[in-house]
Order: C-alpha cells, then structure tokens, then sequence
C-alpha cells in the first residue's frame, strides 16, 4: 500500500497538473482541446441513398450508439444530390463542432426557376423541437447563420426543418441566380443545454430508482415483519407487542432463542454435575492396621476429600 | 547462394522477423509502466489480483511484431485479441464478474435499513461532477461518460460502460479505477473528518434487525423487478448481480454459487486482467488523456465521497434518529473497504461505536447506485 506521505504528494500533483492543463485549456481552448480530443472517433459518416425524390443519410451521430435516418425533400425544384461535408472545412472559432451532432450536409438542387425560391426540407425522429438548421457560406460575413428553419412536429417523434432558399440569395453558396442552389449547412442541437440538462435529469434519476427500490423493500420488509410476528403469536415468550419493538426484534426467532437459552442452561446444570462427579475421586475404605506417618498422611487426605465430596453433594441438591 | 545475398537475407530475417530492431522509444516507457504496476502489486500488495494481470497484459503487448492484439490474415484474432473480444468487446466479462460479487453479495445490512439508499444515489455526485470537468477538457459525451463513473468505483461496472462507449480509455480507465479503489483508506479520511464533527462522529446507531432468510431470497428478485422495470440497459449487470444473489440465499445451489463466487470468478479475473492490460500498447497509451484520466479518477472519488457524507447530512435533518455521517463515504461502491474505512473512523471517534454493519448498507446501494449510473448513460447514448 502507498504510505500516507505518497498519497499527499500524488494529490498534489494530480491537482497541480489538473489546474495547469485546466490554464491551457482557458487561454489555448482550441490548441489544447485539439490536443486532448487526439482521434475524433465521434465523426459522423453519413452514407445517402435515394428513395424516390427523396435522399435518405443514413448515420451514427454524435453521442449516439445506433444509427439515424435523416430524409431529404425538396418542393419547388429536384434534389439532385446530397453529400456529406467534412467540418474542417467551414470550422469557425466562433462555432462549435459538437453542436452538430449529425454532421453537415452539402444539398445540391436543380431545375430551380431562376432567382425564384424553394423549400428544403429535412425530416428525422433525431431532432428535437430546439433543433435549428445552420448555414454556411464562406462569403458572407459571418459565414455560418441561423437559416430560421420551420420546426413541425409529425407523428412518431419526427420533426420537419423547412428552410426556404432563394437561388443567388444568402444561403446559396455559388452566389448566382442560375438555377441551381447549393445549400451547405446542418442541424444544431446545443451541446452543453443537452450534457448539463441530461446531466440533470439523470442524477435525479438515480434517486428517484434508488428511492423506489427502497419503499419497495421497506414494504416488502413490513409484510415479512408481520408475517414473522403472527408465526411467533401462539406460544410466543415475551413477543414483542408495538409495532416498533416488533422491527427491533423479530418474534419468531427471539422465542426460539429464549426457549433455547432455558434449555442451554438446563443442559450445562446437567453437565457440571455430572463432571463434578466424575472429577471427585471415590473413597477408600479405611484399614486401622498401619499407623506409621506415610498413613496417617493418606487418611487424613481422605478424610478432606469425603468432606469436600459432602458439601459438593449438599450444594447441589439445596 | 552469394555472401550479398545471405547478408541481405539475414538483415531480412534480423528487420522482419526479429523484435530488437523495431523496438521504439514509447514501447521501451510502456514496459517501464508495465513494470512499475507487476512492483506495486508484487512488492507493496498493492490490489494484486488485478494489477499482476494488468501489468502483466501491458507488458507482453508493448514488445515489437507480437501477435497477440491484431487480428491475422483470415479474420481470425490473435491470443489477448480473443480474449478483448469475446471477453471484453461482446460484454461478457463484467457480467460475469457481477454474477460472482452478487453470490459473494449478503444484502442482509441493506435490507435492514433501506434508507441507505439513498445514501448510494448521494455518493454518485462525483460521476456527473467529472462528467461535466471532463467535457470542458474537450472529452466527448461518451468518454466524459466513461470517465465519470469511474468514481462508483466499480471496477466492472467501469469496464462495462467503457467497453460500450469509448473503448480506447478502457486501460486508462480500468487502471485508474482500481488504483483509486485501493487507495480508499488512504482518500477518504481526510474527506470524512473535514466534513463532519467529533459529536458527529460519535453517533451511535440502532443494531439493526436482523432479516429472514425468506427476505433476503426475495430481495433479488424485488430489486430486480423494480430496477429493470426502470432502466432496461442495467440488465446485462443487474440480472447477473440479483441472479448471483438468488443462488446464494435460495440455498440448494450450494455448488453453483459457490463456483461463482471462487472458481469462476478467478477464471475471468485473469482474462479481464490480461485484456485490459493488452489495450495499452504504447501508440494508443501515451498521450495526455490517460493523465487527465487519472487526475479527473481522483477528483471523481473525492467528490463521490463528499456526495455521500453530504446525503447523510441532509437526511439527518429529517430523521428522528439520527445516521452516523461517516456511513455516508461508504456509499462508494468499494465492498467492503469503504464500509471498513468508515468503520476505522467510528471506532477513533469512540472505540465502542461498531459502523461496519450500518456502513455495508450504503455500501451495497453504491453497487447498485454506479449500476444504475451506468445503466443511465448507457440509455443516453443508445
């Protein structure tokens, strides 16, 4: 075992290398985190398929163990295709990465009526009601903006971002009125609402399971408890009566253990006298013939042990 | 045959089939951390059940050209691979492991005083605390997750959540939750007597009741009831703990819960060891992650213990009779040396105050509390 000295300087150090990296995570939070993250083994990879008019991406998102679904229509034009984007590709230090959780998307559509508008939609059971669609074009300033995408509520947990597009408007990244539009962009979810609201919830969660294991096991004990005492009631030996004293002292097995205690005693009486009995040497029959030191010695012991063996026989019959 | 091409053959042979000269620096530290764990275990007795394994696993893999972690030509995995995969990877291990603390398992002192479950759900403060220290550190959900429980101090339950959300901090986090485990009498001591009052140490609690043995047959079966009922992902850990249980107290299985808790648990203890061991080879090891692990391991116990005291603070307010704050460390989930711990405190503060058996009973419900922890994110992130 590590002796107490160790510990205090292992604390120690453990805190003086927590608060130094906690430093250059405050004063060097992009470095730093890039140093601590190492490998990004959370980065979405969508695979897309075609349904119809429909794209479908198909991915694991971040702080997901399953996959997702995420459906791409278009009103007013064709979707010609969808593709995954890489998010260093448009990583900004005002934007944090992990508030996209299901990676961006590059929306490419044609056949749209020049510099007339459409609608993007994008559907999946993934989104929540706070969930917003985020643009981004590299030439505007800022390049990532809120595209106040309508949030609709479907059955089965689906929600529905609408974004509206105008070919050669702000959200189209070529930037001209030619019939095609190119919508790069992705949903957003807040990270930390998410971590510190589930965070939350969860602690609380354990509470309320431990709480509930614990009524039902207070429950469970009160039956076991009355159960136990009605057993003991016929012939019960100082059984407890209030309810309180019966949870100190379980009816059944006190009774027991007084009825045995009694028998216990019984049995040690028993035994003692009978092993006094054995111990205590019989007496010899006396011969008056010798009267040398040697036999009056001897006699007289004798005489003491049928003394002794007397009281002992009296002490235990009164 | 040439003297030029039997050079070149033996320099062939010497560079592709001979480990020496493709030995690298960060291999050559890792077998110096392989052996500082086989000294601390060996020498110090410092958890060797785990750490001679470990070490052991962290030593083999870290030397150049071994096939014991890849995976070879047809598919097929190597030695220590196997072992991570079907072990470890396929989440058999830790139940395993969980089955045999369940036979080992008398819920006797928790059935007899309930309310110290809650103490268990009060030492988790300090998972969700790391959680959030690691997610500022850049860590993401998952391994914030990972990292976080490592303060339930369950070594299995740790595993078992690392193993399903961020595998490559498995070692790390492996490592630093049984150091931390057994550095219990010496973290938490110091926390116990900053938090609460000589009075308060001195506290004596009622003798508890004793429980039947009908009671305690049913227990797992309630607990099982209630708690899957609740949080369906803690099922892999909480039906093999309550079934362990059950073969324990149902008493005519006397062979099969005593395999569990002996032979068996010993099997899978070597091949965890060794797994966890093997996961640390050097390019994956050595980076700054596994040193915020082990800071943030240590913080996440401190915390986890402050959370319990805290708790029995709390519920001392609204309890005519009054808990022992010093139960409220045991709430971490190290059975039994967080109950022992507590008890060493009670006995300083009078030497006729026995805690153990009070403290046991948080110490259970921090089992069952880190499972339900695990069982939460599990459902998270699912």
């Amino acid at each position: 075992m590590m002796t107490r000295h160790s510990t205090i300087w292992l604390a120690r150090a453990v805190a003086l290398f927590l608060a130094a990296a906690l430093l250059a995570v405050l004063l060097q939070p992009g470095q730093a985190r890039a140093f601590v993250v190492g490998t990004d083994f959370e980065k979405p990879k969508p695979e897309f398929s075609r349904e119809g008019e429909t794209v479908v991406a198909k991915l694991i998102p971040r702080a997901k163990s399953s996959s997702v679904t995420i459906d791409f229509r278009v009103s007013g034009a064709r979707l010609a295709a969808v593709r995954g984007v890489d998010f260093e590709t448009a990583a900004r230090p005002e934007v944090n990465e992990k508030n996209f959780k299901s990676a961006l998307f590059d929306i490419q559509v044609d056949d749209v009526p020049v510099g007339g508008k459409i609608r993007v939609s994008i559907l999946s059971s993934f989104f929540t009601r706070s969930t917003a669609f985020y643009v981004y074009n590299p030439r505007l300033q800022p390049p990532w903006t809120d595209a106040q995408a309508e949030n609709i509520d479907h059955p089965e947990r689906v929600q529905e971002l609408v974004v509206t597009v105008a070919d050669g408007g702000p959200f189209d990244a070529d930037g001209a009125a030619d019939g095609r539009i190119t919508l790069t962009g992705g949903p957003r979810d807040s990270f930390w609402g998410y971590a510190l609201g589930t965070l939350f919830i969860r602690f609380f969660g354990i509470f309320i399971v431990l709480s509930v294991l614990m009524v039902g096991i207070l429950f469970s004990g009160r039956i076991f408890q009355w159960l136990e005492g009605r057993k003991s009631r016929p012939g019960a030996v100082g059984a407890p009566t209030a309810g309180a004293a019966a949870s100190e002292k379980p009816a059944a097995s006190d009774t027991r253990s007084v009825a045995s205690a009694e028998v216990a005693a019984a049995i040690a009486t028993a035994l003692h006298l009978h092993i006094v009995r054995r111990r205590t040497t019989q007496p010899q029959p006396l011969s008056s013939s010798s009267t040398n030191a040697w036999a009056l010695s001897g006699r007289s012991r004798m005489m003491d042990e049928r003394q002794q063996q007397a009281r002992r026989t009296y002490r235990s019959r009164s | 045959m040439s003297w030029d091409q039997v050079y070149e053959l033996l320099i062939s042979i010497l560079t592709t089939q001979t480990g020496l000269p493709n030995l690298v620096f960060k291999q050559v530290i890792m077998l110096a951390i392989a052996f500082v764990f086989l000294y601390l275990a060996v020498a110090k007795k410092y958890e060797p059940l785990l750490l001679v394994p470990i070490g052991f696993g962290i030593f083999l893999v870290n030397f150049p050209l071994v096939p014991l972690m890849g995976v070879g030509e047809h598919g097929t995995p190597e030695l220590i691979r196997a072992f991570y995969k079907y072990g470890i990877e396929w989440e058999i291990i830790p139940c395993v492991i969980f089955l045999g603390l369940g036979a080992m398992t008398d819920f006797g002192p928790l059935i007899a005083n309930p309310k110290t479950l809650i103490i268990g759900a009060g030492a988790q403060l300090g998972v969700f605390i790391t959680y959030i220290g690691t997610l500022v550190f850049g860590f993401t959900l998952k391994e914030a997750a990972s990292v976080g429980i490592i303060g339930g101090a369950d070594g299995p339950t740790t595993i078992y959540l690392t193993a399903k959300l961020a595998p490559h901090l498995l070692g790390a986090n492996a490592l630093a939750a049984y150091s931390y485990m057994a550095m219990v009498p010496l973290i938490q001591p110091p926390i116990m007597r900053l938090m609460t009052t000589p009075e308060q140490r001195r506290i004596k609690m009622r003798q508890l009741r004793p429980v039947s043995a009908t009671e305690k047959l049913l227990f797992p079966l309630i607990a099982a009831i209630l708690i899957i009922l609740l949080i369906p992902a803690v099922a892999p850990l909480m039906g093999m703990f309550m079934f362990g249980n059950f073969m324990r107290e149902c008493g005519v299985v006397k062979r099969l819960s005593d395999t569990a808790q002996n032979a068996l648990m010993n099997i899978v203890t070597i091949f965890l060891g060794l797994s966890v061991g093997a996961t640390m080879e050097a390019e994956k090891f050595l980076s700054l992650k596994p040193l915020l692990i082990f800071g943030f391991g240590l913080i996440d116990f401190v915390v986890c213990t402050f959370g319990g005291i805290l708790t029995v603070h709390i519920m001392n307010l609204f309890l005519k009779e009054k808990l022992n704050p010093l139960i409220g460390s045991a709430g971490v989930s190290a059975v039994p040396m967080s109950a022992r711990v507590s008890h060493a405190e009670g006995l300083k503060a009078d030497p006729d105050n026995w805690l153990v058996m009070h403290a046991m009973g948080p110490n259970l419900a921090g089992v069952i509390g880190s499972a339900a922890a695990a069982g939460m994110f599990i459902a998270m992130f699912q």
